[in-house]
């Protein structure tokens, strides 16, 4: 019955994002450019910093295969895990300027700029190209739970717990999920402990198998424990409540006041490349977020529940405001910020 | 299920094409598992695109048939040159090189293949006999609390291997796990040990230092044998391993089926410490200790046997719930992706037949190993004939190629000339390779799963004990160190 009830609410949720793919329209209206002096005349070299079955090196092949089937152009993707991001993008910085080099990157870029300024600021020191996913944060339980079934009988069932109570997150120092942890627990008054898995395995196993009591994820990265109707969402960080989770009650709806921080991963050059060569890339990646290919796999992954497109100017304004964001949460959490 | 295994087999015999992929995963992954640096993942990166193009059960064969044939592959190079083709594969080195050296090359890769044909076997059935069940009773009784009693264990069993003297051992342990510290801790993400370079914030990465501490050691050591004199060429062995040694072995093979399964299940941790633990596990049980690390058949026999097991044990996870075991099984979950598939329960119900293809093709891929792996190691023993001012050259281009190629990042090209210094001077003083190698690679899984786990227990670390298997892991490992100690302080051991 379970099983049945799971792939229902996987059909509905299927229509529900299927509708927002076929009233997607592309915003960049020219279908080609001429390349500016022959440029590209080789493959591009896409670095990312993180491995290539994650979230990041997903969205990378998916991007490059977007952009090749859009230009012609082959992309090679340098993998250089390691360090939350940081040893990609130093291996990035160091590359040459010449456009022939793109690097693929998500917020911690941000949050990290925002700890220490002597880090790139991907707004300033980089040149965004598109932010292509942007999505926001959910808290999740098991749906058999029997001690709780909504945000507010859960948040009860924490404060009564005496802070025994556990969730599963990326709780590393400064991190998304740290820092809106905090707001949460700042606004419930409930005290629950982090547990910080970076792996997704462990950490989506350590719910299922209640290791822990809750999981604080985005909804693309655990859809398929949605579709099996193994994890239900009991709380959306964000302003409103998307179509897909009308049932799901927003933090604001929850008597939390505070701006949510969201999850985006987005694509960038050198902020020293040639001109010309910088508005060629940002039509091919602006333009290969349009393609079928990509779509397709936004769908899959939850990402077109929001609005997940961010042209140049859009995408310094939101990193812009998140940098502000943490940059304010990390003085008032008494973190060393440089 | 048997009847499931033959429509499996036949669906998958029954088409020439999906034969093709099948017998290309089998050799591919064999290839791509013996070069050092360029593993299985290397392969599976690069056909992780094409496999867009193919039905989602020849896609998803074709990952599963590397990840078995792959996984075995390493061990060659592991014996022949100590190079091991991947860290699942470090353990067979401690003993299948030494085998090499007393001219038993044959014996030693020998079991190799029938070892890793056996517990791939193993493996397989279990798997298509219970993975529900299993994958559900595997993420409610392992937590990081047990992970780590399970890592403390193997630690206590195996630190002593190697070492010219029990101290000497367990130093080399410690000094491994003083390196699995170097770079971010594994939960709040603080450097340590980066001394300023951003690089060395991702750590040590284990290729480099298993490919310097094994590899480059060891040529140091021989180029220092034939600048004095001393050299003598590893003899080629043609020898297999008789029926009968192999059948003295039967408790081993036994043991390092249920470890290397009990490894595999577990989300996130894979076919690594399942080596390390089956040949732990070998230590323990033996009553020649001592012989392991000197080139021992059953240490050969005990890791290539539980690193095959965790293959088909590590699919239980991602197939029932979704849970990729490593790295290569993960990349796996991208190839369900792009057939619109997610794995999970309800691959099982949506598409049955993709799922026994995938089942039959382990079991026939790890009979591959047998057939293929005997018919090629004829052939590859014959490589030892290649003289020492060639062969030391083409290992040390190889092993920097593979160093450098995993992350493209000149600093693990220093990393594994570093470690091979060290090897070399810690060799010349009786300290274990091995034990830094085991401390190396478990103390990173070690750390970040006691971290975790001391986060659920609410740091108090007698809550550990409230937990049956944790509780029993850790006691068992406390009992082999309080043994260890005392063999320490024995007359015997002190006059080593």
């Amino acid at each position: 019955m379970n099983k049945l009830l799971g792939i229902g609410v996987a059909a509905t949720m299927m229509m529900a994002v299927g509708g927002t793919a076929n009233a997607f329209e592309c915003k960049v209206t020219e279908a080609s450019m001429d390349k500016p002096g022959g440029f590209p005349e080789r493959a591009l070299t896409m670095v990312v910093p993180y491995g290539p079955a994650g979230g990041s090196g997903q969205v990378a092949a998916a991007m490059a295969e977007g952009v090749t089937g859009l230009t012609g152009v082959a992309i090679n993707r340098d993998h250089k895990p390691g360090g939350s991001g940081t040893v990609g993008m130093t291996a990035y910085m160091t590359s040459p300027a010449d456009g022939y080099n793109v690097l693929e990157h998500i917020d911690d870029a941000s949050s990290a700029h925002a700890l220490d300024s002597s880090r790139p600021n991907p707004a300033v020191d980089l040149i965004p190209l598109v932010v292509s996913q942007v999505t926001f944060s959910q808290i999740y339980i098991r749906t058999n739970e029997t001690r709780y079934d909504d945000w507010n009988s859960f948040v009860a069932w924490v404060k009564a717990q005496g802070g025994k109570a556990t969730i599963a997150n990326v709780s590393k120092e400064g991190s998304m999920e740290r820092v809106t942890m905090k707001f949460i627990t700042d606004a419930t008054g409930m005290e629950i402990q982090q547990i910080s898995f970076d792996k997704g395995a462990p950490r989506y196993g350590a719910l299922l198998g209640g290791q822990v009591d809750a999981l604080f994820e985005q909804p693309g990265d655990v859809r398929k424990f949605l579709d099996a109707d193994n994890f239900k969402p009991i709380l959306t960080i964000f302003d409103e409540r998307p179509s897909v989770f009308a049932d799901v009650p927003t933090h604001r709806e929850m008597g939390m006041d505070f701006d949510p921080l969201l999850r985006f991963r987005g694509f960038y050059v050198h902020k020293d490349a040639p001109a010309d060569r910088v508005k060629w890339l940002q039509w091919a990646f602006q333009r290969g977020y349009c393609q079928d290919s990509y779509q397709a796999f936004n769908d899959s992954k939850f990402m077109n529940v929001i609005d997940s497109y961010r042209d140049t100017a859009g995408a310094r304004e939101l990193i812009a405001r998140s940098i502000d964001q943490y940059r304010d949460v990390y003085k008032s959490m008494g973190m060393d910020v440089k | 299920m048997v009847e499931n295994f033959l429509a499996g087999t036949s669906a998958l015999f029954g088409d020439p094409f999906t034969v093709a992929i099948f017998v290309f995963g089998v050799v591919g992954g064999m290839l791509f598992g013996a070069i050092p640096g360029v593993s299985m993942l290397t392969l599976a990166a690069i056909l992780l695109p094409f496999t867009a193009d193919l039905e989602p059960a020849q896609g998803v064969m074709l990952f599963a048939v590397i990840y078995c044939t792959g996984t075995y592959g390493g061990a060659i190079t592991a014996i022949l040159f100590n190079i091991p083709g991947a860290p699942e594969n470090a353990p067979t080195a401690f003993d299948g090189y030494p085998m090499t050296r007393k001219g038993q090359s044959g014996k030693a890769v020998g079991a190799a293949v029938l070892c890793s044909a056996i517990g791939g076997v193993a493996s397989a059935l279990v798997m298509m006999a219970a993975t529900e069940p299993l994958a559900n009773w595997a993420i409610r009784n392992i937590g990081p609390p047990e992970i780590f009693a399970l890592v403390f264990f193997g630690l206590a069993v195996a630190s002593s291997v190697g070492g010219r003297t029990i101290w000497k051992g367990w130093m080399s342990v410690l000094l491994g796990l003083l390196i699995a510290t170097i770079g971010q801790d594994p939960v709040g993400g603080i450097n340590r040990y980066n001394f300023g370079f951003t690089d060395l914030a991702a750590g040590i990465a284990f290729v480099p230092a298993i490919l310097g501490f094994f590899a480059v050691s060891e040529i140091f050591v021989q180029a220092e044998k034939k600048a004095t004199g001393q050299f003598d060429a590893p003899k080629v062995g043609m020898s297999f391993p008789t029926v009968l040694e192999l059948w003295m072995h039967k408790f081993a093979v036994l043991r390092s089926i249920l470890v290397g399964f009990f490894c595999g299940i577990l989300p996130g941790i894979g076919a690594t410490l399942a080596a390390f633990m089956g040949y732990g596990e070998a230590v323990r049980w033996s009553k020649n200790k001592e012989e392991f690390g000197k080139g021992k058949l059953e240490g050969v026999i005990s890791s290539e046997t539980a690193n095959n097991a965790a293959t088909g044990a590590a699919m239980i996870p991602l197939l029932a719930l979704g849970l990729p075991g490593g790295a290569l099984t993960a990349m796996m979950v991208a190839v369900f992706q792009m057939h619109d598939l997610e794995p999970g329960p309800l691959v099982f119900y949506n598409s049955p037949d993709l799922i026994w293809i995938v089942f039959a093709a382990m079991f026939y891929a790890n009979l591959s190993i047998l057939f293929i792996g005997l018919i090629e190691t004829k052939t590859i023993l014959y490589l030892l004939k290649i003289p020492f001012q060639f062969l030391a050259p083409l290992i040390l281009l190889l092993a920097t190629i593979g160093a450098y190629i995993s992350r493209g990042l000149v600093l693990d090209v220093m990393v594994m000339f570093g470690a091979g210094i060290l090897g070399f001077l810690l060799r010349r003083t009786g300290y274990s390779i091995p034990g830094i190698v085991l401390g190396l690679i478990l103390g990173k899984i070690g750390e970040q799963n006691f971290a975790q786990g001391m986060q659920m227990v609410h740091y108090d670390l007698g809550t550990y004990f409230s937990r049956p298997i944790c509780s029993i892991l850790i006691v068992a490992g406390a009992l082999t160190l309080a043994a260890g100690i005392y063999r320490a302080f024995s007359p015997a051991s002190n006059s080593a």
